[in-house]
């Protein structure tokens, strides 16, 4: 066979033994009752499965994802659509303005809201100079939408440069052509530009509700009490309760979600190509 | 006109978002109340506190190692894997491209918490070869994905030229492939640092008791109780690896495409 095995042995020793084989650990751990030792069994499914609480909180780990990502492609796709079509000067600087807080910590930029949400805090007092809001507190700060707000904020850069990726190419011949055939804008919008951009509006969601399925620390930060997901449990299991095998069960639910959600998603896209 | 006046108030709007919060804390850093409040007094005190807290101190250095660590390890690793891959027309090739990018899809607190329990089955303790492993794992696809990215735009062509001249394959790959690869190493491995410098998640589960990294401080004092420094130390942290960014950025100017996974 390859005489230059040897090169990409190390990288792939590594990845499986420490990504993939602790990954059937977690799944051999989630059918035991009782730490490393116990019996087999599927109870730590059924408490998942058969507690009203449970479900709740996977519903509303899914609902805030679906909220984050559906509020992130608000935001980034005028934002794409601005930057291919109107900004001529600068692009690059203002992709790079946009990607650069995407790879400063996430945990800095979630604590970074304490500051303007909490009562009494800077958006309070701006929205109460402005009339917008009466002398009673903000009372944002630890509530859901706090924690959705922090997440749009730490995911969206990456839908508006995959969004951008698929405007860019979009051929200006056929916009041309469209309004030749006296199609107004928003045809040609809805007719033309929306599906050539569907790619990148597909990879853009899939890159933001992914990784909201699994976040634990916005919560924390800024949830308060209403900050319980999915993720949180898991947390718990491990530091608070030292359920392990429970947290091994509710870790493989959530991934499972996780390709699920991946899978359903890029059937999506191929589906649209 | 009107359009452009629009489009231009709407990007300055979608960068205020992304950018309020963030500079806000920066300044906050530099404000004298001890709860953050208004109205702003100027002052360097947090600064000064922060150069005397041995505790956040010890923890930036024990990040700092770890990251080093993981950028140098993970750089040779993606280097290696990919002089394999630019070489190969094996079947693996697409099941190894799969593999490396399987960190990306699973959240860091599942591959955390799959590690924990890895420790647990071994019946070892937490200790920092796990960690950094661990670091290593969630960096490695970053640096593969910007060594890539440099190896697709080059010439292939030159390395046949060389062994056409009777170059043998290691100097081949000693005087042409890697000096030419060489800013995609730097840039993977800052990157690599990044990535490992901020990992809050992996440290969390892993880290040995008794220990602690810059990350896990900020988490604990953000939870426990305020700490004002850690406003000094959170700007600390954003101005690095914002400049870290910016250079990695620079270095690969030709190929920005190695942002996109």
């Amino acid at each position: 066979m390859d005489r230059k095995i040897w090169l990409m042995s190390p990288a792939v020793f590594l990845l499986l033994c420490f990504c993939v084989v602790p990954l059937f650990i977690m799944v051999y751990y989630s059918f035991l009752s009782d730490g490393t030792g116990g019996h087999w069994t599927v109870q730590n499914y059924m408490d998942f499965f058969q507690k009203d609480i449970y479900l709740k909180l996977t519903w509303k780990t899914v609902k805030m994802s679906f909220y984050v990502t559906v509020i992130s492609l608000l935001i980034s796709y005028p934002m794409a659509y601005v930057m291919v079509s109107i900004i001529q000067g600068g692009k690059n600087m203002l992709l790079m303005a946009i990607i650069i807080p995407f790879w400063t910590s996430q945990l800095v930029r979630a604590y970074s809201w304490q500051n303007l949400l909490r009562d009494g805090g800077l958006l309070e007092i701006g929205l109460r100079k402005l009339h917008l809001i009466g002398s009673g507190p903000l009372g944002l700060m630890f509530t859901s939408t706090a924690v959705i707000i922090a997440m749009v904020h730490i995911f969206f850069p990456y839908m508006v440069i995959t969004i951008y990726m698929s405007l860019e190419k979009v051929d200006g011949a056929l916009v041309e052509a469209s309004k030749s055939l006296k199609a107004g804008p928003l045809t040609t919008f809805r007719r033309i530009v929306l599906p050539l951009s569907k790619p990148g509006i597909i990879s853009g969601c899939i890159l933001v509700f992914v990784p909201s399925l699994g976040v634990f620390v916005e919560p924390r930060i800024l949830g308060g009490t209403q900050g319980t997901v999915i993720g949180t449990v898991i947390e718990d299991q491990f530091f608070e309760i030292y359920g392990w095998n429970f947290g091994a069960a509710v870790s493989f639910i959530l991934l499972a979600i996780i390709l699920l959600s991946m899978a359903v998603l890029s059937r999506f896209a191929k589906e649209e190509a | 006109m009107l359009k452009k006046g629009i489009g231009w108030t709407y990007a300055a709007l979608v960068m205020l978002f992304l950018y309020a919060p963030i500079l806000v804390l920066m300044a906050m850093s530099f404000n004298a109340s001890k709860y953050n409040a208004l109205p702003f007094e100027f002052s360097m005190r947090w600064y000064r506190e922060l150069a005397g807290n041995d505790k956040l101190i010890d923890a930036t250095l024990t990040s700092v190692y770890i990251a080093a660590g993981t950028a140098v390890i993970c750089v040779v690793l993606a280097t290696m894997l990919m002089l394999w891959a630019v070489r190969t027309n094996s079947k693996l090739k697409r099941w190894i491209d799969s593999l490396v990018i399987l960190p990306l899809t699973i959240p860091w607190l599942i591959l955390g918490l799959s590690l924990l329990l890895l420790v647990s089955a071994a019946g070892i303790d937490k200790n920092f070869m796990v960690l950094l492993i661990g670091h290593v794992v969630v960096s490695l696809p970053y640096a593969v994905l910007v060594i890539k990215a440099r190896l697709q735009s080059m010439d292939l062509t030159i390395n046949e030229a060389s062994a056409s001249l009777g170059a043998n394959e290691w100097t081949t790959v000693r005087r042409i492939t890697l000096p030419l690869l060489f800013p995609a190493m730097l840039a993977g491995g800052f990157l690599a640092f990044v990535i490992s410098f901020d990992n809050f998640i992996l440290s969390y589960f892993l880290i040995p008791g008794g220990s602690s990294t810059l990350p896990i401080e900020i988490y604990s004092s953000i939870k426990f109780g305020f700490t004002p420094e850690i406003n000094a130390v959170s700007t600390v942290m954003l101005t690095a690896t914002t400049l870290l960014i910016v250079l990695i950025a620079t270095i690969m100017r030709s190929s920005l495409k190695f942002f996109l996974k």
